[in-house]
């Protein structure tokens, strides 16, 4: 029984148009995504801008209405989450990408961190600013900069001041979107290996959202691929990395830069033959729209966007 | 452009009723009604409660606002109570009046916004800028009828440069060029004294949007291609600037009104704003009703002209 | 170890309101005109304290029209009333009522914005519909009309009438800033933290208009002083019983006493002006310290 499963989720924006401004189309943001998630595992989902990825994420967690599909969450409906009464609230929690705008300027940060604790948790001031001190350490920060502003951290400790407030409840699964994209490079991985060690102190599942596969090659147990709103592929990341099978995946995963430079020459002549073969075959993968075709099932973990035989 | 001009338009109506609905409700509520001010007081209440009940004044409000409207939209605002006279009537030179003052008023103010602007943002933090920031600053924080009074009082009683009152000389023949000229020389100090006073929003507009245009690339292109610095001017900068001033007349109508109350009251104009505040005095409610449903609409109206001519010359503005 | 969270001592930051009023006494004209108002006011309302509001306009027949001299310091009206005295009281009660208003319309305003702009979509058109009905209506005559059929006319409904009136120019601004906030990760973190709407727009959304708010609202109060006056100079304002300063204003439409009388309307003119242009001094310079803290990021 997997921990949060998502069934058939579609999250479709209307376009408005005409005089009296009616709804005359819709674009299929997330359209018909399935994914499932263990419990302490890390799944990530892959993607350009657009291709739906974060939209999933943040639909899970409510953030955007889901027009069809079901979130399931350790056994419990959860398609509605804001609406929900029970703690899968305080249970899901999420990373935002911008550390810059994703804590509120105005707000020191004691009243930040201090924001869940104060709406699920009945604390008095005191133990409140123990909770908030204690979680201050537990990210690396001093506690004795309760009382700063935003402001006057860096992006790096910024993201921990985030990842600070998103596990202040004791949550099971976070959604983490594009959580070291705006960070210097030097800092990913500071800020990616402080999310691994409390992942294994906390207990902690996490939806990994990103397009950088490196990184998602670094965190992710599983992995799934999204183009246009579709999954095209999914599978462990040893499927993913060493036995692409959709060409798009091909495609991304020759993309990833090596850092052996006697490779480089082999590594550019491989992409441009999968480029070679991507133009070629793109209509084999891809419907009249363009769009992904229905996943098969290659292995038991595999599975990639194919047409049906026959 | 022509969905947004039928949207725009459609939205007008419910705006148009609400407006009238407005107004009926201020009719409802004003003391008394018709009757009670020109009837003699020896006649029976009875006979007035019948006649009362003829006019249809105990119908249901419904009934009475459809007719009402009715009336309204056949041209017909009532009987004025006060003169005797059918509202439309009196209405008639009081709004030719305003109308020149107005028209007066907007061509003194643009020639003032226009070159002023102009210079303040051509020249933007130069002294002659400053000079010119100072004024609209000054000009934001002075209220109308007070520069008005001082006017008045300077160029009109102690200077004696201007008449202190009314919108022509009696006596004058109309129809005559002295009768024109008169005409010219009564509006002339009112109309002034509104435009100084009302002209910092488009100086200041203008000069934020010449500031604003001068960093832009085509400019910049436009200089690094040898164009002279007046010409870079004349044909790139203003024509992108002026256009919109000359469509914001529509929501000058409504700052208009609002100054014309003033200015008409101070200067002793017979136009609408005067006849606003006379008909509050007298207590004459058909006409108070009739000149703030004159107003009401004509401002809603030029809202919508504005927004429409602007969603034709400036595409950003255009609402959804 | 187990108290070291307590031990440790928090290093305060200044807080944004700090940082605004130390850019705000660095301006001189602002600080002169902020100690100009207060002042101002301060003498305004401690000697109307000391004044008899009924004294003052009480009628004297032997005395009217009396020029400024030894026993009027700025002479008398055609009642024979203290124009001094007048001129105080004026003050006060044209500086009470245009704070009333300004603080009601803020109220209204910014709730009005924050939900609009917060919410969006149809709830925000249906609201920016209403807004713009408001907004196209000229201010003085809905407010004359307003004021001429109110049955039981006094301070409080002539205040209401203005509020109803002038709450849209701050909801309007509140409306577009709070469009560009709530798109920002803050806003869908609380969201995700589990705040409700309401503990968003007021404890999340709100410190983060309130520059805008303050700034706003200081310039609206240099406006409804004018507004104030400007009503009560028609007639439609304060009863001629508690004067104000556009009363005083108001005897200038008798040619006679704009012509020769001029210390009965000048020195009201002259208090307008005064506090209109110190009030927008220190308005225009709040937003300058503001925009400046934008600038530092």
């Amino acid at each position: 029984m997997s921990y949060l499963e998502v069934k058939d989720l579609k999250v479709h924006f209307p376009i408005k148009g005409g005089v009296f401004g009616r709804t005359v189309a819709h674009i299929k943001a997330v359209d018909g995504v399935n994914l499932s998630i263990e419990k302490g595992k890390t799944y990530g989902l892959v993607g350009e801008s657009g291709s739906g990825k974060t939209t999933t994420g943040r639909a899970i967690i409510g953030l955007n209405n889901i027009t069809a599909g079901q979130v399931i969450f350790d056994g419990e409906d959860i398609t509605n989450i804001r609406r929900a009464k029970s703690d899968a609230r305080k249970d899901v929690q999420m990373i935002f990408q911008d550390p810059y705008s994703s804590l509120n300027p105005k707000k020191r940060v004691m009243d930040i961190i201090s924001e869940p604790l104060r709406n699920f948790e009945n604390l008095s001031r005191k133990e409140e600013r123990i909770r908030v001190q204690e979680l201050l350490e537990l990210v690396g920060l001093s506690p004795e900069s309760i009382l700063k502003y935003p402001h006057e951290f860096s992006g790096g400790q910024r993201q921990r001041i985030g990842i600070a407030r998103a596990i202040a409840l004791k949550p099971k699964l976070i959604i983490a979107d594009e959580p070291v994209s705006a960070l210097d490079v030097s800092v990913q991985a500071q800020v990616l290996n402080f999310m691994k060690e409390i992942q294994k102190e906390l207990d902690l599942t996490y939806l990994f959202i990103s397009h950088d596969l490196g990184v998602i090659k670094h965190m992710c147990d599983e992995i799934g691929i999204m183009y246009k709103g579709r999954y095209v592929e999914e599978g462990t990341a040893e499927d993913i990395f060493t036995n692409p099978q959709h060409i798009y995946t091909k495609r991304l995963v020759a993309a990833i830069p090596d850092i052996d430079p006697n490779k480089r020459e082999e590594k550019r002549k491989f992409r441009e033959e999968v480029k070679k073969e991507y133009d070629q075959s793109f209509n084999d993968y891809f419907d009249e729209e363009g769009l992904a075709y229905k996943l098969q099932p290659v292995s038991d973990t595999h599975q990639v966007a194919l047409p049906e035989r026959g | 452009m022509w969905k947004f001009s039928v949207r725009r338009t459609l939205i007008m109506i419910p705006q148009i009723f609400l407006l009238s609905i407005l107004i009926f409700v201020l009719a409802q509520l004003m003391p008394g009604d018709a009757l009670s001010g020109t009837v003699d007081p020896n006649v029976d209440p009875e006979r007035l409660d019948e006649i009362r009940e003829q006019m249809g004044w105990n119908d249901p409000w419904h009934e009475q606002y459809a007719r009402w409207m009715g009336g309204v939209l056949q041209g017909d605002l009532g009987q004025s109570f006060r003169f005797k006279m059918p509202v439309t009537e009196l209405i008639g030179q009081r709004i030719v009046n305003s109308f020149w003052l107005s028209v007066a008023t907007l061509i003194l103010t643009y020639l003032i916004a226009i070159p002023l602007g102009i210079t303040s943002g051509r020249y933007s933090d130069t002294f002659r800028d400053q000079l010119i920031t100072g004024y609209t600053y000054v000009g934001f924080a002075t209220p109308l009828f007070i520069f008005a009074l001082v006017m008045l009082w300077i160029f009109g009683f102690q200077l004696g440069w201007f008449p202190t009152s009314g919108s022509v000389e009696p006596g004058v023949e109309p129809g005559t060029f002295n009768y024109f000229m008169s005409k010219v020389y009564h509006l002339l100090l009112p109309a002034l004294s509104m435009a100084l006073i009302t002209t910092y929003g488009t100086i200041q507009y203008l000069r934020n949007e010449i500031i604003d245009t001068k960093q832009k690339d085509f400019i910049l292109t436009a200089r690094a291609k040898g164009a002279s610095e007046s010409r870079v001017y004349n044909r790139h900068i203003f024509r992108n600037s002026l256009l919109p001033i000359a469509a914001f007349f529509g929501f000058e109508i409504t700052n208009l009104i609002g100054g014309s109350i003033f200015i008409e009251n101070i200067f002793g104009y017979p136009g609408m704003g005067q006849l606003l505040v006379e008909s509050i005095s007298l207590r004459d409610y058909t006409v108070l009703t009739a000149v703030t449903l004159i107003f009401g609409v004509a401002s809603i109206l030029g809202a919508l002209l504005s927004d429409i001519i602007l969603s034709i010359v400036d595409p950003r503005i255009r609402i959804k | 170890m187990e108290n070291k969270a307590e031990e440790v001592k928090p290093i305060k930051s200044p807080s944004g309101f700090s940082i605004i009023w130390r850019e705000l006494v660095r301006d001189k004209l602002a600080l002169i005109s902020l100690i100009f108002l207060i002042l101002i006011m301060a003498f305004v309302y401690g000697v109307s304290l000391v004044l008899d509001q009924d004294e003052i306009v009480t009628v004297d027949l032997f005395s009217i029209y009396e020029p400024p001299g030894e026993e009027f310091i700025l002479g008398t009206d055609y009642g024979g009333r203290d124009v001094f005295g007048q001129l105080i009281i004026g003050t006060r009660n044209s500086l009470s009522i245009a704070i009333i208003v300004t603080v009601l319309t803020g109220i209204i305003g910014v709730a009005y914005g924050l939900i609009s702009g917060y919410f969006g979509g149809h709830i925000d058109n249906i609201m920016m519909r209403i807004l713009d009905f408001f907004m196209i209506l000229p201010f003085t005559m809905i407010v004359i009309a307003f004021v001429a059929i109110v049955p039981k006319y006094s301070i409080t409904t002539f205040s209401l009438i203005m509020t109803g009136f002038l709450w849209m120019g701050i909801a309007r601004l509140i409306r577009s800033k709070a469009l560009q906030e709530k798109e920002l990760d803050y806003i869908q973190a609380s969201k995700t933290l589990g705040s409700s709407n309401f503990k968003i727009i007021f404890t999340q959304l709100l410190p983060n208009v309130s520059s805008l708010i303050i700034v706003t609202m200081t310039l609206n109060l240099a406006a409804n002083i004018g507004l104030e006056s400007g009503l009560s100079f028609l007639g439609f304002g304060f009863p001629e019983s508690t004067p104000s300063l556009g009363t005083l204003l108001s005897y200038a439409r008798n040619p006679q006493t704009l012509e020769f009388r001029w210390w009965i309307w000048v020195p009201a003119s002259i208090m307008i002006l005064l506090l209109m242009l110190s009030i927008n001094n220190v308005g225009q310079a709040l937003k300058r310290a503001t925009d400046a803290r934008q600038r530092r990021g």
